[in-house]
């Protein structure tokens, strides 16, 4: 009988991932979001549509925040936030700033009744009911890695960089107005829609001959596309090399060994000893980065190949080890919502979330990084 | 009322935000303006835009806010309307019996005479035609309702991983309880017998025979972890040859309107259950009070309570100033003002904040509490504990109104009357006697009034400065709604608004 037995539960707690292009939402115990929405506010005073994190002063981000979620309640998920549970999947390195005001907004703008906070990199793992695993998210802004060993987060491995598809955007667009494309067409919209449908992560072998070009015939280049751009009435031709040359940003070779491999094989290095092939052998990309095309074959083999051929790491990786790589359930971009999902169905929600009254006692969000909030016994 | 620009007079609400006459409710209880910022949203009823049925909230929840007959296409996000179309049927079954019954049915003409036709329907885009033929959903034989939803391909490792973790938890829990049930000191002041002689309970139990007593714990289900693999996809070779067609792969809005699966080719799209809309009633933080609550029925765009601040607040508008703006130099703004109410205004426009303004808020309040009076009396939201909520009333998050004002008024010497609406006085001909009138009013006509007010924008300002002039208005009003059985009779109060008006812009210097 599932319409008595959803009639007589407990309300589903709200989970939600909002991150800086989109944000993820939906219900607990259920295995897909219901909306995947940009994380944008419309302006009630200039109806400009802008996004959520960009702010000058505390209070206009508090506005904003409220405003957002105002229309996650009532446009998307139809539910009164009031009396609600929480779960928010966080990044761990997240701002404070933006933790305590949405905390603000949760709890005394909407009444909310507990709010649990779940580090985004140790609950993707949990839906795949392991418990190790080197955890690499490709997100908007950043890329980061976390190694996480038995389920306990290794924080003084953990490695980020500034190439996510916001970078991979500017890299599309900068080839592209090489090409003599107008800047304007190419707004952030058509540069993401580009991006997801005629791009890829070139294959290691022909990267490495595109890279090497002098002395051999570089291999022919992917049929180039004509895309119609429908707000500016134009018709602009993607070359194929664009198409298979704006990922090479995350492999780039340069001085400051910086690249996504050379950050995956040192955030293994600053790892102990005893964990590193169990994490060389549980890598676990997520993020709607993650899901261009050619992207985990590329990244293998780089990985292999600095192994095998860099000295620095020839020296410290030891044996026979082979990469390997967790296939997560459902798509990439809401894998870290899932396992929010999954945290909200169970128990903890009652024993570990921030409860209202407790966080009206000092108004504050309890922070792994805050010395008073760690202190053994209070 | 000028909806397709920005009213250029805000009223500053009780919260401190500014926001034009439109967009703001007055409490008649508290006496206070809110605006959507101040005041508790709440659901009123779910319903269909498309079919504007109603759906219980129950109903609703079960069958995740979708309409279950309405969808959206998942090309354009429009919704898709149903088509029919007859096709002949071939009667499978029936020809073996003719061959059966033998000579007497074929020689008669009437099979071939009425070729049977059944009516099928298809789901189809007017908006991009797109149909659910082109992804190769078959006809359905009746409009709604047997339509096939997309499953979702990993729910059922989904379910194991829930209820693994379910239990791991739970497991969690039981041994922390018994760690606890350890830890926590005898309650009996004397050591127990069996304690002395190593006999423990459970011991005896056993002894005499009786099962054990503790509950049995709770053993984790297995579940199989996932596996990793060195094995991964390859990027497809053809991509480095094929051209590709844009048209068959899909954007990233198509893609997000079907979270479960995220297609990226264009035939693998399927029609999306349409999202049900949501009806609103507004309730003041501080008293309450439902502000807004509308009608049940989705197809009525009336409400229920309407407290709306353009009912009850006298409008002003802006006219024109008299003389182009400039810094310093005095100069006269043209304001209308009209009185909504069934009573007479008397209203004057202040500097500072009026004294004898302070009306006593909190006895007002005291006076008009609720007593689970009628207004929002439906049986049903009190027993499913609105009057419990209503104890922890959420705190109001008051901020300073901003100061926008750069510009000086000069208060209006005295205040006036501003008459009660009458909508037959419309059309009355116009047979007031002039009656002395104060200097600042321009013109008078029923409940409206043009008045003439003097400021002089600050001195400082350059070519191209907004101006603002802010100032309080003060206008009593009369409330008709008082629950106190004792006081029968409208109470006039002394209510103030601040408002701030965007006079225009400071003139380019002239040559002069």
């Amino acid at each position: 009988m599932p319409l008595y037995e959803s009639v007589m539960q407990e309300k589903p707690p709200i989970v939600l991932d909002i991150g800086t292009a989109y944000t993820k939402l939906g219900f607990a115990a259920e295995a897909y979001p219901r909306k995947i929405i940009p994380t944008t506010v419309v302006l009630t005073t200039t109806g400009v549509t802008k996004r959520l994190f960009d702010y000058v002063g505390t209070e206009q981000l508090y506005d904003q925040i409220v405003d957002f979620l105002q229309t996650i309640f009532f446009k998307h998920l139809l539910v009164s936030p009031k009396e609600r549970k929480f779960v928010i999947v966080e990044n761990i390195f997240g701002q404070t700033i933006i933790r305590e005001t949405l905390a603000r907004a949760l709890f005394i703008h909407f009444d909310v009744s507990s709010v649990l906070f779940v580090p985004a990199h140790l609950i993707a793992l949990s839906t795949l009911a392991v418990p190790t695993g080197l955890v690499v998210d490709i997100g908007y802004s950043e890329t980061t890695i976390m190694p996480v060993f038995s389920g306990v987060q290794i924080l003084s491995a953990f490695k980020d960089h500034s190439y996510g598809s916001c970078a991979v955007h500017d890299e599309i667009r900068r080839q592209l107005v090489a090409t003599g494309v107008k800047e304007p067409l190419l707004t952030s919209s058509v540069l993401e829609d580009i991006k997801i449908r005629t791009c890829f992560v070139n294959s290691y072998e022909r990267a490495q001959a595109r890279a090497s070009s002098d002395q051999t015939q570089p291999p022919p280049p992917p049929p180039s596309v004509d895309y119609a751009i429908c707000d500016g009435d134009a018709v602009i031709s993607i070359p194929g090399t664009v198409r298979e040359s704006v990922y090479e940003l995350m492999f780039e070779q340069n001085n400051e060994r910086d690249s996504l491999p050379h950050l995956i094989l040192r955030a293994i290095l600053d790892c102990s000893m005893d964990v590193r092939r169990a994490l060389i052998e549980s890598i676990f990309v997520i993020g709607g980065g993650a899901m261009v095309l050619g992207l985990l074959p590329r990244l293998k083999q780089e990985l292999q190949q600095l192994l095998a051929n860099d000295s620095y790491y020839r020296e410290r990786f030891h044996g026979e080890l082979q990469f390997k790589f967790y296939n997560s359930i459902g798509k990439q971009n809401f894998t870290a919502w899932l396992g929010g999902a999954l945290c909200g169905a169970t128990d903890l929600i009652q024993t570990r979330s921030l409860s209202k009254e407790s966080y009206l006692r000092n108004e504050h969000v309890p922070d792994w990084s805050n010395l008073c909030d760690n202190r053994h016994g209070g | 009322m000028s909806f397709m620009q920005p009213s250029p007079v805000k009223y500053a609400c009780s919260c401190g935000i500014l926001n034009p006459i439109n967009k703001l409710f007055f409490c008649r209880h508290c006496p206070k303006l809110r605006c959507g910022f101040c005041v508790c949203h709440e659901i009123e009823s779910h319903f269909c835009s498309n079919c504007l049925e109603n759906i219980p909230s129950s109903e609703a929840r079960h069958k995740k806010n979708c309409c279950a007959n309405c969808f959206d296409c998942p090309c354009c996000q429009h919704t898709l309307s149903a088509r029919a179309t007859t096709v002949p049927v071939v009667r499978k079954p029936e020809e073996p019996k003719d061959g059966e019954s033998g000579a007497e049915a074929t020689p008669s003409p009437k099979p071939s005479a009425m070729p049977t036709t059944k009516k099928m329907y298809y789901l189809s885009c007017l908006s991009c035609r797109w149909t659910t033929r082109d992804v190769g959903i078959p006809d359905q034989g009746v409009a709604t309702g047997t339509w096939p939803d997309n499953e979702c391909l990993y729910q059922a490792r989904f379910n194991t991983l829930m209820e693994y973790y379910q239990s791991v938890v739970l497991q969690d829990k039981q041994e922390k309880q018994e760690f606890l049930r350890r830890k926590t000191p005898k309650q009996h002041k004397f050591p127990s017998l069996t304690d002395r002689t190593g006999l423990t309970v459970s011991l005896i139990r056993r002894q005499i025979g009786w099962t054990e007593k503790s509950v049995p714990k709770t053993k984790p289900i297995n579940i199989a972890p996932a596996e990793a693999s060195a094995e991964v996809e390859p990027l497809p070779e053809d991509i480095f040859t094929q051209p590709i067609n844009l048209r068959n792969i899909t954007t990233v809005a198509q893609r997000h309107s079907q979270p479960a699966d995220q297609p990226t080719a264009v035939n693998k799209l399927y029609p999306q259950r349409r999202s049900l809309w949501i009806k609103r009633s507004l309730r003041c933080r501080q008293c309450e009070h439902n502000l807004i609550k509308p009608e049940y029925h989705p197809t009525s765009i009336k409400y229920r309570i309407q407290l709306f601040a353009s009912y009850h607040v006298p409008e002003v508008i802006m006219v024109r100033c008299e003389q182009p703006l400039q810094p310093g130099q005095s100069n006269a703004i043209l304001l209308k003002l009209a009185n909504p109410t069934m009573y007479d205004m008397t209203i004057s426009i202040l500097e500072a904040v009026p004294e004898d303004a302070q009306i006593n808020t909190d006895a007002f309040q005291q006076a008009c509490r609720i007593k689970e009076e009628a207004i929002t009396s439906s049986p049903l939201l009190k027993t499913t504990g609105v009057t419990l909520a209503r104890q922890n009333s959420t705190r109001e998050v008051k901020r300073e109104v901003r100061e926008l004002a750069n510009a000086s008024i000069v208060p209006l010497e005295s205040p006036f009357v501003l008459s009660q609406r009458d909508d037959s006085k419309e059309f009355d001909e116009d047979v007031q006697a002039p009656i002395e009138e104060p200097k600042f009013i321009v013109w008078r006509k029923g409940n409206k009034v043009l008045i003439r007010l003097q400021f002089s924008p600050a001195a400082d300002l350059q070519p191209g400065n907004k101006v603002t002039l802010g100032f309080y208005m003060q206008y009593t009003y009369v409330n008709t709604v008082s629950n106190t059985p004792d006081k029968k009779d409208p109470t006039t109060h002394a209510l103030y608004s601040r408002i701030f008006i965007e006079a225009g812009e400071i003139a380019p210097q002239t040559a002069n």
